[in-house]
């Protein structure tokens, strides 16, 4: 069995795990990152994209809206490229006119130091032009919008560079455990790599549970109890970029009151539904129709447009005692030193908060680590800018302004996100993929309204061919390369001739796993499964054009190894009641 | 007046256009578009595969009988066996006459197997001559050409699969220089360029890369317009068998098919066909379709005729819409549809699920006339035929079966609705 060591092991891969380990290798500790899928598999990637101004909890949370607009000035310094600075409008609509909300919400917003300015109704129509004309009162506030992949990647990829190793497709089975009675002490973990398909141990000094909705089973290894309350939340994507600011409702949070503008599409989200399991992430009927309702009183017209997808994503909610409403159970993170709770020792489990507060609640995680540890560094990440912070703010127009000026030299791959042959091959080089699913969040790849009818095969192409050493870009193996880059079509310029002659195996590709006809498989399941609860219109006819082509045109259901499953094959199982679908449709 | 006003420049919208005119009827033909054959492989696909079943048809005749009990509703059922045959032979005369000849597997009842663009077999009916030396019957070894700058083809996918599939294959790259200057192409700018390209210099590459025996499958980008001189010249040229293999949409192969019925349509027959003309509009009297509007600029235009054929497709050809609650409808006459009206019964869990989703086999039902029936199973009116991929009861995606539902019915609707006096 593999044996490594290390000062500080984090678990989980989301964004709150990855800014512990940037923070904790920036104060020079030793650290390993494992996560049991791909960076941002889990809540980190699916959420509405919304970087808090703190405007939504000023009421009723008051402590989380002063931590939200804290953190939103920071990481807008220090992870610039990730955010678009779409300001956001906090908006009465006729719905909600007979509320002393609005009052209080001004009035909050002072006392919480999150900058709030009203302004004309004109005015905010002028801006957005297809917001509710009827909306009687608009708030401006630092609301942005924030890619949560890029903000995962990007701070992983700082935290590589100061010295962490991040292991992906790495799970934990179980944590290591020194001492007996009145005097335990995690001392590592058991883990299982899914790409080599073995086991591994990881020995260290201090194992820090960042598991978001998982951090209740990783604590429960070692008997610690931490309820933690995964709450549902779905999302659906318009096809068009319907606003260009950030649209919350001016009442008391609910569900469907939040439009984000993220890249070329709006998100509008959320519900708020309890789980018992973090992987339940069935999308409802009703749960769409009221996002598309609530998205009429926002938007007139919002229910007619086209919809391009929807998923769920689940919070990890702490409870700290018994609260009916999920939505009631505070923002606030919670840090729990299982030494002084549970009389674990060398453990600790962060968990709750929001995405906007991850800095910080890595800050506080790592504060307590190095108080067990040996104190070294004082934290420095609020300063710190990460790779790709230097591009400046994100900018919906820069990949067509940089396609546009490398034309000549790159093959469009995705035509919807402007991804090219060169940034899926680097992606490819230098992020384990297990899945093209892997690749879509590093470069959006399938993420646009043909929703991996064009790329999907093109994909598979591409990475076949750099898989046999035929890539079309220069290896950019050994220099340091930047999460930034893989986003920019100009960080990747292509050579337009293969260089066949040399072979360049591209290690990062996982080898145990690799199939052409897998990799197409479980990208096209994976992008049906969150069509299916959305697709009607347009969109059923762009389906039957995507059936069109890998049934009739590829006859992909009739490929070689038709039985080979990857690691996330079940996952993107679609749950559709037998009852359902078994019955004809003669009714 | 017009005797014949056809909705749909699809497959069958054309052929039952160029069936029609033949036999002498003025016909018209309005359509929004060129419908799904320019997306397709321009191949016929008959009956590839029974709903469920994972093994390819042999033979799509002897297999009708096993789809009609399974479908008793299919287009099939109503053409019966004779009807389909008939069709496909109908349809082979024609594009050997229009100089886009089509063949078939040497035993005429059975289906050809082709290699896919993902390297899997498809099973087809006909094929374009341009493909037929791709039939995995043949015992010469692939050698797969593509180009690394075309991203609509990958050679070296199709080699590993057909390797795995047990037969010898290997890849080889040229580079997109021999064809054009350009950057920036889809196949269809890359046919374009053929019809003008020096061959002799992808010849030469072509013989440099081939090993003696073996057969080079291309992507399907060989001209459009001089199509046929160019792949005789190239296997001229080079020595070998050359076959194409059909890409990502647009499709070169679709386009040509299309581009000989249009034009034999219009300057053979002189039919007349009006793109761009989306039907949104009717009106009928006494159980009779007197016109129907098209969308125009300042008001509704009206077209009238004696009989109408609705070939729109279905929800790929955009004659049927769909709404979020799972209400399916047909664009404009609102024909009944059997499509489920309940979303949570439109869809299986898979994708590629073998049976295929209910939604997509919903469509139109008609009469062994084919005229379009109402619930109550009496034909809707009196002078509407309805023909192609919006009847109901098929799930061409899933059986492979497209184009031969499109043909089949397309003959029987002509035939049918010249028998009937209106």
């Amino acid at each position: 069995m593999r044996m490594l060591e290390t000062e500080v092991l984090v678990i989980g891969g989301g964004v709150t795990g990855v800014g512990v380990a940037w923070d904790a290798a920036l104060r020079g500790f030793d650290v390993i990152l494992v996560e049991r899928r791909d960076l941002a598999h889990g809540t980190s990637g699916r959420f509405h994209g919304l970087l808090h101004s703190g405007g939504r909890y000023v009421v009723k949370d008051p402590v989380s809206a002063r931590e939200c607009i804290h953190e939103n000035r920071i990481l807008r310094r220090t992870h610039a490229h990730c955010i678009e600075d779409t300001g956001g409008f906090f908006v009465v609509t006729p719905e909600d006119e007979d509320s002393d909300y609005p009052d209080r919400f001004v009035q909050a917003c002072a006392e919480t130091g999150v900058p709030c300015e009203e302004m004309a109704v004109a005015q905010a129509l002028r801006r957005e032009p297809r917001l509710n004309p009827r909306i009687s009162r608009v708030f401006r506030v630092p609301d942005a919008s924030v890619d949560g992949f890029q903000l995962t990647h990007a701070t992983a990829q700082a935290a590589r560079q100061a010295g962490a190793r991040i292991f992906t497709y790495h799970q934990v089975t179980d944590l290591l455990v020194a001492g007996g009675e009145g005097d335990v002490r995690v001392v590592g973990a058991r883990v299982f790599d899914a790409v080599r398909a073995e086991e591994m141990e990881i020995r260290a000094a201090m194992v820090i549970n960042a598991a978001g909705a998982w951090a209740g089973r990783i604590a429960g290894m070692v008997g610690s109890r931490v309820d933690i309350v995964p709450g549902k939340g779905v999302m659906i994507a318009t096809a068009h970029r319907l606003v260009n600011t950030v649209i919350n409702r001016c009442k008391w949070p609910s569900d469907g009151d939040i439009l984000v503008p993220a890249h070329t599409v709006s998100i509008i989200g959320t519900t708020d539904v309890p789980v018992a399991d973090p992987e339940d992430l069935r999308i409802e009927e009703w749960e769409i129709r009221k996002m598309l309702a609530e998205g009429e009183k926002l938007i007139p017209g919002f229910a007619h447009t086209r919809i391009l997808r929807a998923w769920a994503g689940v919070r990890p909610l702490y409870r700290e005692s018994a609260v009916t409403d999920d939505r009631d159970i505070s923002r606030k993170f919670t840090l729990l030193d299982h030494q002084e709770r549970d009389g674990v020792a060398g453990f600790i489990t962060i968990t709750g908060g929001k995405l906007t507060t991850f800095r910080m609640m890595a800050e506080k995680t790592v504060d307590r680590a190095a108080a067990h540890l040996g104190s070294r560094k004082p934290c420095i990440t609020a300063e710190t800018p990460v790779p790709g912070a230097e591009h400046g703010p994100y900018w919906l127009g820069h990949r067509l302004r940089e396609v546009e000026d490398g034309r000549l030299q790159n093959q469009l791959i995705c035509e919807c996100e402007l991804v090219t042959r060169g940034m899926l091959e680097n992606a490819a080089r230098l992020n384990p993929t297990v899945t093209l699913d892997d690749l879509r969040r590093d470069v959006r790849l399938g993420m646009g309204p043909c929703q991996g009818g064009f790329c999907t095969y093109r994909a598979v192409g591409v990475i076949h061919e750099l898989k046999l050493g035929h890539g079309v870009t220069p290896d950019t193996e050994g220099s340091d390369w930047r999460v930034a880059d893989l986003q920019s079509p100009a960080g990747n310029p292509g050579r337009g001739r293969p260089p066949v002659s040399a072979p360049e195996p591209a290690s990062s590709l996982a080898d145990h796993l690799y199939d052409p006809n897998l990799l197409l498989r479980d990208f096209l399941q994976e992008r049906w499964k969150g069509v299916v609860p959305i697709v009607w219109g347009q969109q059923l006819k762009q389906e039957q054009l995507d059936r069109l082509i890998y049934l009739s045109i590829m006859n992909a259901d009739h490929l070689p190894d038709a039985g080979l499953k990857s690691p996330l094959s079940d996952f993107y199982g679609v749950d559709v009641t037998p009852n359902d679908v078994l019955e004809e449709p003669h009714d | 007046m017009t005797d014949l006003l056809i909705i749909g420049a699809g497959l069958s919208g054309l052929l039952a256009g160029v069936w029609a005119r033949r036999q002498g009827l003025r016909t018209r033909i309005a359509a929004t578009g060129l419908g799904a054959t320019h997306w397709h492989a321009g191949t016929i696909d008959a009956l590839g595969y029974l709903p469920g079943e994972d093994a390819p048809v042999r033979s799509p005749f002897a297999a009708l009988t096993r789809l009609t009990a399974a479908r008793p509703g299919h287009p099939y059922a109503l053409t019966g066996e004779a009807g389909l045959r008939e069709a496909l032979a109908a349809f082979r005369a024609l594009l050997d006459e229009l100089g886009l000849p089509y063949g078939g597997a040497a035993n005429p009842d059975e289906n050809l197997l082709l290699p896919s663009p993902a390297g899997a077999p498809r099973p087809v009916y006909l094929a374009p001559a341009a493909q037929l030396a791709g039939d995995m019957s043949r015992p010469e070894p692939y050698l797969l050409v593509g180009f690394q700058a075309l991203r609509d083809f990958y050679p070296t996918v199709i080699a590993e699969n057909l390797t795995k599939l047990g037969f010898r294959s290997r890849a080889e790259f040229l580079p997109i220089e021999l064809i054009t200057d350009r950057r920036d192409f889809s196949t269809i700018d890359l046919a374009r360029a053929m019809d003008s390209a020096d061959l002799s210099r992808l010849a030469n590459a072509l013989k440099r890369v081939a090993a003696p025996g073996e057969r080079i499958g291309l992507p399907a980008i060989l001209g459009l317009r001089r199509h046929g001189q160019i792949i005789a010249a190239l296997r001229e040229a080079v020595g070998a068998p050359i076959f194409e293999i059909p890409t990502l949409p647009p499709s070169v192969p679709g386009l040509r098919l299309t581009t000989v019925l249009r034009e034999h349509f219009e300057r053979d027959l002189h039919g007349r066909l009006d793109l761009g003309m989306t039907v949104i509009d009717f009106r009928a009297e006494a159980g009779r379709v007197t016109w129907v509007a098209s969308r125009a600029s300042a008001r509704p235009v009206r077209h009238r005729a004696r009989r109408f054929l609705l070939a729109t497709g279905g929800i790929l050809g955009g004659g049927f819409h769909s709404e979020p609650r799972g209400r399916v409808w047909e664009t404009i006459f609102d024909l009944p549809l059997t499509a489920p009206q309940k979303r949570s019964r439109w869809f299986r869990p898979d994708f590629l699920a073998p049976e295929g989703h209910p939604v997509f086999r919903g469509g139109v039902r008609v009469g062994p006339d084919f005229r379009p029936l109402t619930l109550a199973g009496e034909p809707a009116f009196e002078n509407l035929w309805a023909a192609g991929n919006l009847l109901a009861d098929s799930d061409p995606i899933s059986e492979r079966s497209l184009e031969g539902v499109a043909i089949a019915t397309a003959l029987a609707a002509v035939t049918s609705l010249i028998k009937t006096d209106v």
